[in-house]
């Protein structure tokens, strides 16, 4: 029998592992919307700005906070460097082959990682502000890192939605991801707008690896992982729905984490046999077909 | 100096050559007509001038300025707007986002305000909500061109405006267009609706399996019952 307080403690850890979770998917499924490439090498930027993050922390003061900034700018970067680079030439190509070519840099920045950092695991922590925990009542606590981790995630939803349906470039990347032929036609410089919307996509995979720093143990190949979770969310959400990420990441972290009570060890599981689930059911994914 | 020319105009989708050596000039502030048969290559033409045709070998010239290598955002923003054949609203904007985007992606020219195309178009200040997939067909047609005037264009290109309208649509959308033409802009339009056509024009092209076949004034077509029927496969414009 599982007591009804640890459920609760896990019902907080899923929630948190589904915020972290939501920063990476997000980005994912705003690049796929938008841009109709499925970005493999999301993962990496995650790992990218998780590094950043480690860095900016053990030799700035005050680290941790320039250190979200520097991961989202940095993984951004590197997305346009890799946007321009490569994925734009594929853009008119079979998805197979853009698939490849954003595998090709999971291969690429995992090594380059691995070259400069070595192979050993990294860890720091969270900033002395964040270290206590808050007393939800008189038997839940909540630790204050996890619950800003939550907060982040629901404020970066709000953000999403706020400049795509009422900014004049959210109108424009909006009209753009539903017919870029015909925004051409209109004057609008498509693949800056790409370029844009991928340097976004890459700076909430950035900010989510620095986010999440403090709650993992960091190594070169910790886009894999993640990476997989991302793909899980997005096919269970619907891809290209920021709704559906946004349940499919807290769901996905609820059954990682309450699931691993009922079936102890098996917890991860659960999310890909719900997403087998889903595209069985309903293949265009729970919020499918629901744009922004 | 023509505002638009084309000379020795090749045309190619992948393998297969659709335009040859095709030649067409339009003045400013003329309204021209281009006409020919299904498959004659109206809409290649346009495509042609816009840059999304594939391949094109040949001159192409805006305002005396060699415009075939840029790409179709410069073309674009150098003032040739399209109404294409499928019309192309954005189907998950609305009606009003449909023209915002217009107007806010106009460049180098002062835009038309948006409250103006609801007035030339009563029927969309009605569905200014509505996603463009929603609308009916003559519906997405006026917000085509309406997007496309809110543009001040330069150089109109029309491609098959009436195309699956209904009569009465038709009359409102040649009310549109004749108001449109004696304004300070130029067009070329693509029609199987010869009469629709030529009674907006003064001259016209034919063109038939993508070679140039006739040109001259819309006066002097009218006289030529035998080229409609060669080309059009339609009977004589009265
Ligand atoms: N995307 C394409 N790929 C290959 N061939 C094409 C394509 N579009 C048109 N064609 C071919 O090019 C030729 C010219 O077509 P185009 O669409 O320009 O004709 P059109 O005069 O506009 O005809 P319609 O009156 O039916 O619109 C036709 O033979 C057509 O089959
Ligand atoms: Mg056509």
């Amino acid at each position: 029998m599982v007591s009804q307080g640890l459920i609760v403690d896990q019902i907080i850890t899923g929630l948190s592992i589904g915020g972290r979770l939501f920063l990476i998917a997000v980005g994912l499924s705003l690049i796929f919307g938008v841009l109709d490439v499925l970005n493999f090498a999301h993962g990496a930027l995650f790992m990218i700005g998780a590094y950043v993050g480690v860095v900016a922390v053990q030799s700035l003061p005050g680290g941790f906070w320039i250190g979200l900034v520097a991961a989202a700018v940095g993984a951004g970067l590197v997305g346009v460097l890799i946007e321009i680079g490569a994925i734009r030439r594929v853009y008119d190509r079979e998805e197979l082959d853009q698939l490849l070519v954003t595998f090709a840099f999971v291969l690429i920045l995992t090594d380059v990682v691995r070259f400069v950092f070595g192979t050993g695991q990294k860890t720091i922590e969270a900033p002395a502000v964040f270290r206590g925990s808050i007393q939800l009542t008189s038997s839940l606590t909540i630790s204050t890192y996890r619950a800003f981790v939550i907060v982040v995630s629901v404020l970066t939803l709000a953000a999403i939605f706020l400049v795509l349906r009422t900014t004049n470039i959210g109108r424009l990347v909006r009209a753009t991801s539903s017919d870029r032929d015909m925004a051409a036609l209109m004057g609008v410089n498509v693949p800056r707008l790409y370029t844009l919307v991928f340097f976004v996509g890459a700076a909430l995979a950035g900010l989510g690896g620095a986010l999440a720093a403090p709650t993992l143990s960091i190594t070169s190949s910790l886009g894999d992982q993640v990476i997989i979770r991302a793909f899980v969310i997005a096919v269970i959400g619907g891809l290209g729905s920021f709704g559906g990420a946004f349940v499919g990441a807290y769901l996905v972290g609820l059954t990682i984490a309450v699931g691993s009570l009922v079936v102890p060890g098996a917890g991860e599981l659960i999310p890909f046999v719900a997403m087998i689930a889903v595209l069985l059911v309903k293949p265009e994914g729970l919020f499918g077909g629901v744009e922004a | 100096m023509s505002l638009l020319e084309l000379t020795d105009v090749n045309g190619y989708y992948g393998n297969s050559h659709v335009l040859f050596d095709l030649d067409l000039a339009v003045d400013r502030n003329e309204v021209i007509a281009l006409l020919g048969r299904n498959g004659a290559g109206k809409t290649t033409t346009l495509r042609t001038v816009t840059g999304t045709i594939p391949r094109r070998q040949g001159g192409l010239t805006f305002d005396g300025t060699d415009i075939s290598h840029d790409s179709v955002d410069e073309i674009s923003n150098r003032g040739i707007k399209l109404v294409p054949e499928e019309r192309r609203v954005f189907p998950t904007l609305t009606v009003h986002e449909n023209m915002q985007v217009a107007r806010d992606m106009t460049s180098g020219t002062e835009p038309r305000p948006v409250e103006e195309m609801y007035e030339i178009f009563p029927v969309l200040d009605e569905l200014r909500e509505n996603r463009g997939r929603n609308l009916s067909g003559g519906e997405q047609q006026m917000l085509s061109v309406a997007r496309a005037l809110i543009q001040s264009p330069d150089l109109l290109l029309l491609d098959e405006p009436t195309e699956g309208l209904a009569p009465v649509i038709v009359d409102d959308l040649y009310d549109v267009l004749s108001e449109v033409v004696e304004q300070d802009v130029t067009v070329l339009i693509t029609e199987q609706n010869v009469d629709f056509a030529l009674d907006l024009a003064e001259r016209a092209y034919i063109i038939d399996k993508g070679s140039n076949a006739w040109d001259g004034t819309v006066a002097e077509l009218e006289q030529r019952a035998d080229l409609l029927d060669e080309y059009l496969s339609v009977g004589a414009v009265e």
